[in-house]
């Protein structure tokens, strides 16, 4: 059962973070200093140029994987008003990293609203666990074939 | 359970940032070190104050990210 949580936490983090991500244009272009040689150096091992910049726009500026995290931790400790809480403090890291996009507030809110209509199912904690396999999948695993995997989702969906 | 995860995937980053050569990459995986990293901190500090810790342990270590690879680029633009 506990298993069974986990993995239902991990897809919906997954997604939350990868859909806003994508659709506020961080697989276009390092809208970050630092995010351009990541990408390239992607590049370099055989990735996706597209897919590369998203994973260094993740690593150089909060955005909506820290969001669902830090939303997620918010929740787990103080309720509602935690989730509201840590996408303001995403959105001062926003700032500190000079980030143009709210990727990360709009992330942040969003998991605060699923952990919400969740939560008579599903323990806020789980959903802790969830976001980071999800970020394990895309920075840990094999950088190759996941800036692959995201580049090819920036091209079907945009 | 949730708890033994993290700490697995904490340790499996940080043997492969000791492997990985490229420094640029290393970030990467320092990135996910990072998320395992405060996520482990709320779960054992389980006061809201426990919460801001991890928050401002993230967006930090972020920040630090930040200056390291855009010193990178920097260094890469003057070598040409």
């Amino acid at each position: 059962m506990e298993i069974l949580n986990i993995l239902i936490c991990w897809v919906i983090c997954w997604l939350n973070f990868v859909i806003i991500d994508t659709f506020f244009g961080l697989p276009e272009k390092p809208g970050v200093r630092g995010a351009k040689v990541i990408g390239e150096k992607i590049k370099k091992i055989g990735g996706d140029l597209n897919g590369g910049y998203f994973m260094g726009n993740i690593v150089c500026s909060p955005d909506a994987s820290a969001g669902t995290l830090l939303a997620s931790i918010m929740y787990y400790l103080m309720g509602v008003d935690g989730g509201i809480l840590a996408s303001f403090f995403v959105w001062i890291g926003n700032r500190l990293c000079a980030d143009p996009g709210y990727a990360g507030t709009l992330g942040a809110l969003s998991i605060t609203l699923i952990i919400y209509l969740l939560s008579p199912f599903i323990s806020p904690k789980y959903f802790i666990v969830g976001m980071v396999l999800a970020i394990f999948t895309i920075q840990g695993f094999e950088h190759r074939y996941a800036s692959k995997l995201l580049g090819e989702i920036y091209r079907r969906l945009l | 359970m949730i708890n033994e995860i993290l700490g697995g995937i904490a340790v499996l980053m940080i043997i492969r940032i000791f492997l990985e050569r490229s420094r640029a990459r290393k970030l990467v995986y320092l990135c996910c070190l990072n998320f395992a990293f405060s996520a482990l901190i709320a779960l054992y500090v389980k006061y809201p104050a426990g919460g801001i810790l991890a928050i401002v342990y993230f967006i930090f270590s972020t920040i630090t990210s930040n200056a390291i690879a855009s010193s990178l680029e920097k260094i890469y633009e003057l070598e040409g």
